[in-house]
């Protein structure tokens, strides 16, 4: 189209100003995609579990743990088929910073439970002969460079623990067969962190393997039925929605991250606008000119709007484009809770529609005004 | 039939409440093929008058026929369609888009015709013939003296061959010499290509030029001169 040229001709106007508003519209739509990303990286997690699993924790939260005299209560309920219970053990690698998931668990049941878990044969075996054994992820086992054989020594973290540091052995490199297994983990015996905790005999929840999907509500509603009015009431519910609470558990980042996309639009809107309104206050006279050659309002509405699109599509190419390259498993290369997060295509053709929408609404004002514009008022103006 | 029937016109504007006439029942006509020039003193509302014969703005009250048409009675959006066929402005400080070179100011009119591109080279180059200005195509305005951009200006607004010229203190911002170029270039336009062209200027050599004066006192036209064309 003819006026194609017209409009990238009046962006280049202000280089700077069009190369500001550009980036600014790029950063926001790589933030987009990126916490997008994240935001996939958790989900894929509560997606990917299974539905015959369901997790009883104590109600008020995951952090308070429960006796595990509960199991053979819990073991005794119509539907249940097996059981295994695990804890969070919240230790520091080295240095605070170094943050990745370890869990306490009984682990002959939970490897039976969650099959999921891919280890060799040799290191299964290894791992459940060691009493100080632990398996990590593969993904964990690059970013720190833990191999077979290796010690990992842990400083207790959560004081229910005691105050002596934890010797482990690693005895396996686990893969991940399905999303409700991240390789970014580490697990261990829970007999050895029940030695040296305070209170004895504490599980942080329990996993339950259940014969039919369908009973799930019934099931875990008979199971909380058994503490009911104890000190130790449960909340039972499916892996999945256990999967999001766990989330939560780090704060509602949704929520946050949510936020803090949606703070990153409104401001790029805010600077988009205005660099464009402050761009049309400086053309006004040239719009005038174009009036009075005959350009109907209709045309110099499209054309501003358009440059403003235009401004903020090449905005959102960059700013997905970047997306793509850096956050992706390959590049990052530093996972550390989150399972494998990559801006996929998905995210990318959502943060180029955020950028879209930020164009035209940009555009809106800028736009209207300029076709508004009184052509001898404009005119008088400049001379 | 006179091209130009101007009748009773008059213009007001409202400042805080008290208007301001500005054009005061003024009746013009003018003959296709005519060259007006329009002096009178700062304020007097030549550019107004001038900007009612634009279609630009409006008249308060009063008819303005130009051709066949009353164009005070046309719609905004028709307003704007008639402008592109039949009108041609050349405003004193030639605004040139700076951003376009010479060639592509002259073409702009034209993107709004249905012409194809091949067209519009033929349109634009023809014009810039005319003016003088066939080398320079490609200078952006920057690049060119102030007597060359008003020629620009002049080229951009014959291009679509429009039925009326009309220029507001054409020269008011040329030295003697570039002013001289265009006046002649404005007489030639007049003469070979029978164009007809409404001129207001302060400049009496400027308004020697023109084949018919008119003078506009406090929104009034007070006298007629008829100059030897
Ligand atoms: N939009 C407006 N609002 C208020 N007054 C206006 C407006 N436009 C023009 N005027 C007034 O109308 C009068 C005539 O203005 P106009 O520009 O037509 O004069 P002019 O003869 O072209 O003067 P000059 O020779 O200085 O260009 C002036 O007093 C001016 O202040
Ligand atoms: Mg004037």
């Amino acid at each position: 189209m003819k006026f194609i040229g017209l409009i990238l001709k009046s962006a280049r106007r202000s280089k700077r100003r069009t190369l500001l508003t550009v980036i600014s519209v790029a950063i926001a739509v790589f933030l987009f995609a990126a916490l997008r990303a994240v935001l996939d990286g958790f989900n894929a997690g509560a997606e990917g579990s299974s539905s015959t699993r369901i997790v009883t924790q104590r109600s008020t939260s995951l952090i308070f743990s429960m006796p595990t005299s509960h199991a053979e209560q819990i073991r005794n309920t119509p539907g249940v088929q097996d059981l295994t219970w695990a804890s969070w053990f919240g230790g520091i690698y080295k240095d605070p910073r170094n943050f990745f998931a370890q869990f306490a668990i009984e682990p002959e049941s939970y490897l039976r439970i969650y099959p999921e878990i891919l280890l060799t044969p040799d290191e299964r075996k290894a791992f459940l002969d060691d009493r100080t054994g632990c398996i990590v992820g593969d993904g964990l086992a690059k970013v720190y460079g833990f191999k077979i054989g290796d010690k990992i020594t842990l400083k207790v973290g959560i004081p229910t623990y005691g105050r002596q540091d934890f010797d482990f052995n690693v005895r396996g490199i686990y893969r991940s067969g399905g999303g409700s297994v991240d390789n970014q983990s580490m697990w261990f015996h829970w007999k050895y962190a029940d030695e040296r905790s305070v209170v004895k005999g504490q599980a942080g929840w329990y996993v339950m393997q259940i014969a039919n999907p369908d009973h799930a509500a019934q099931v875990s509603a008979a199971i909380d039925q058994k503490f009911a009015n104890s000190p130790y009431e449960t909340k039972t519910e499916t892996e999945r929605a256990f999967q999001s609470s766990f989330v939560s558990m780090f704060g509602n980042l949704n929520l946050l991250l949510g936020s803090i996309g949606i703070a990153v639009v409104i401001t790029t809107l805010f600077v988009a606008g205005n660099t464009m309104a402050m761009s049309v206050r400086e053309r006004t006279t040239e719009i005038a000119v174009m009036r009075t050659l005959g350009f109907p309002s209709s045309t110099i509405f499209l054309l501003i709007a358009g440059e403003g699109l235009m401004m903020a599509i090449l905005g959102g190419v960059v700013g997905a484009g970047l997306a793509r390259a850096i956050v992706n498993p390959e590049f990052l290369n530093a996972g550390t809770f989150i399972p494998a997060v990559g801006v996929n295509g998905a995210n990318m053709i959502t943060g180029l529609g955020l950028s879209v929408l930020i164009g035209l609404l940009a555009g809106l004002i800028p736009a209207t005004m300029a076709s508004r514009l009184k052509i001898v008022d404009a005119l008088r103006r400049a001379a | 039939m006179a091209l130009i029937d101007l009748r009773d016109v008059t213009k007001s504007y409202r400042r805080d409440q008290i208007e301001i006439p500005v054009l005061d029942g003024v009746t013009i006509t003018v003959d296709g093929g005519d060259f007006l020039g329009l002096m009178g003193p700062s304020g007097s509302g030549k550019s107004t008058l001038l900007n009612l014969l634009a279609g630009i703005d409006r008249p308060t009250r009063g008819s303005i026929r130009i051709g066949e048409v009353e164009i005070s009675r046309l719609s905004e959006r028709a307003l704007a369609g008639w402008r592109a066929r039949h009108i041609g402005f050349i405003f004193q400080l030639y605004n040139l888009i700076p951003v376009l070179t010479a060639f592509e100011n002259v073409e702009l009119p034209l993107l709004l015709t249905s012409l194809s591109k091949k067209q519009r080279r033929d349109h634009v180059m023809t014009a810039l013939g005319i003016v003088g200005l066939g080398d320079r195509e490609k200078h952006y305005p920057r690049q060119l003296s102030g007597g060359q951009e008003q020629r620009v200006a002049i080229a951009r607004a014959i291009v679509t061959d429009p039925t009326l010229l009309l220029a507001d203190e054409p020269t008011g911002d040329l030295d003697a010499k570039s002013a001289g170029e265009v006046l002649t270039l404005l007489q030639r336009l007049n003469q070979e290509f029978k164009k007809t062209i409404v001129m207001v200027t302060h400049d009496p050599h400027a308004a020697e030029r023109a084949a018919r004066l008119l003078h506009l006192e406090k929104g009034t036209l007070v006298e007629q001169v008829k100059v030897g064309a």
